[in-house]
């Protein structure tokens, strides 16, 4: 990053995907998002890898992480991990959640969106994240339609209810910038202070970063791209925001988060 | 030097626009180094009587024709058209047309737009079409507009091979005719860049390849976007600096006809 802004921090992209090895090219496209990486500043990407059908099985999940784990060590530094879990499988998941923090290395939760996530059956989830101290990042959007594609994805105001029920969980809001109302959003996250929100996706609204500043203070918002790089970075260099704020959104916060389980 | 072919003055009536003003505009420019832009009326998008909207910008922008370079926004479906159009060129002194077929309910290949893009080809006006105004997902309770299908566009380059087009707030190219090498369409196009990847798939890149570095054109959708994305884009792309500088400004400016 050229800009004075990020001179003194560090990058780290708290949303990001790696390819599922079905796709013919995964080598490459994890090879090119690194690159990416490089070419805009990033220092460290927190990814996860996905089935690409959901509801996401047992067997599904934990072949998924074990992929993200090979790619930790692949890019050691570079990359760190989710453990992706469909919570539906409660047992699975909660085993699958302690081999990867306390064995592999991993650094947080990935939920999609196979349950909403102020459903009980997140609950035990939620109450490992915060035994383990590591962040959940929520799949997550609000659409003043119904979204028949995922009709149990979790928006902000699930979010904010779960972050309610347990204040001490460190709750990262997903992609705010991924298409949905981020104006709804926003305003469903301010009375959360648990909560945080990441800059991701693919929508670059003018606005969209001073407005999630201002009702929910720099210290809550988690620079992302969800994949959409250049989009993700260049609006949160935009940004009319100070050069103090925007560190702790490029990095700083999510730097904080991390170090919650220990120093990385 | 950069030109900007996608800005916009006015207000959007689902979303409050920032910095929407001629001035605020300027400002925004000036921060990112950009230097002239391409402005239509934003609240034309949804205005019933888009000439409202062109008068709006014919005002507002009185006092900067210097920088700003004014598009008209057209709807051949509604009545006066021509006259509309007619006022456009000759008084208001606009460069070119913007149309929203999806905003305002009518098709590419509606005989209604062919009369009015070849009547533009016949005066000597690109013609510009967003692919879409925002991003569908975010969409009000009130309104259901898609996207304009690339193969409608495609239909319509080739139904009118003399006019020209600028072609933003597009994705997805490289997987259209639009994209493609000796796609059988005529080269009346070129692409803005807003949307397209410059790292990861790379759609820049591929567009590069196949249509040639003349196809591509800068644009940022201020103020409704963020300029910066735009410009990040080209830093990091892979193109050398004489590439760079066609997409920056030169291929708009022949397409606007200005001095190069």
């Amino acid at each position: 990053m050229s800009q004075s802004s990020t001179e003194k921090t560090i990058v780290i992209d708290c949303h990001a995907h790696l390819e599922h090895h079905s796709v013919a090219n995964w080598q490459e496209s994890d090879r090119r998002l690194i690159q990416a990486a490089d070419k805009l500043g990033i220092a460290k990407l927190c990814c996860s890898t996905l089935t690409p059908r959901r509801p996401g099985t047992a067997e599904g999940f934990r072949e998924c992480n074990g992929w993200t784990a090979d790619a930790m060590k692949r890019f050691r530094g570079r990359v760190l991990g989710y453990c992706y879990v469909n919570p539906g499988w409660q047992r699975e998941a909660l085993e699958e959640i302690r081999r990867c923090v306390e064995h592999r290395g991993f650094s947080g939760i990935k939920l999609y969106n196979e349950y909403t996530c102020n459903e009980p059956v997140v609950f035990p989830i939620v109450e490992l994240a915060i035994k383990l101290r590591v962040p959940i990042l929520q799949h997550a959007g609000h659409a003043h339609y119904f979204n028949e594609v995922q009709p149990r994805i979790s928006d902000g105001g699930h979010v904010a209810e779960l972050s309610r029920r347990y204040p001490e969980a460190m709750l990262i809001c997903g992609h705010v910038c991924g298409g949905g109302d981020w104006e709804w959003t926003i305003k469903a996250l301010r009375n959360t202070p648990g909560a945080y929100l990441d800059t991701s996706g693919s929508v670059i609204d003018e606005g969209v970063i001073e407005m999630a500043a201002r009702l929910l203070g720099a210290d809550r918002l988690l620079f992302g791209c969800d994949m959409s790089m250049t989009a993700g970075a260049g609006k949160l260099r935009a940004a009319n925001l100070s050069a103090r704020d925007k560190r702790k959104i490029w990095g700083e916060n999510m730097e904080r988060i991390l170090q919650a389980r220990g120093a990385r | 030097m950069i030109i900007d072919v996608n800005a916009y003055l006015g207000h959007f009536a689902f979303r409050q626009l920032r910095h929407n003003t001629a001035t605020g505009l300027l400002k925004l420019m000036d921060r990112q180094g950009i230097d002239r832009a391409v402005v239509s009326s934003a609240s034309a998008i949804t205005y019933r009587n888009s000439q409202a909207g062109n008068e709006e910008v014919a005002a507002e922008m009185k006092r900067h024709r210097d920088r700003l370079i004014p598009f008209a926004v057209i709807n051949p479906s509604y009545s006066g058209w021509q006259d509309d159009l007619k006022c456009c060129c000759d008084e208001f002194g606009m460069k070119g047309l913007r149309l929203y077929p999806r905003w305002h309910n009518y098709k590419l290949s509606d005989s209604c737009c062919l009369e009015l893009v070849n009547e533009a080809a016949g005066r000597g006006l690109p013609v510009s079409i967003p692919i879409r105004a925002e991003d569908y997902r975010q969409r009000s309770w009130l309104v259901d507009v898609p996207d304009v299908p690339l193969e409608e566009i495609a239909g319509l380059l080739k139904a009118c091979p003399k006019a020209r087009f600028m072609l933003m707030n597009g994705i997805g190219f490289v997987k259209s005719a639009l994209g493609r090498r000796k796609s059988g369409l005529p080269a009346n196009y070129c692409i803005e860049i807003s949307r397209l990847s410059a790292v990861l798939d790379n759609e820049i890149g591929h567009l590069l390849a196949n249509l040639g570095p003349g196809r591509l054109v800068f644009g940022t959708g201020m103020p409704f976007n963020y300029a910066a994305p735009a410009l990040l884009k080209l830093a990091v792309l892979d193109a050398s600096k004489l590439v760079k500088d066609m997409i920056r400004w030169r291929n708009a400016a022949g397409l606007l006809g200005l001095a190069q």
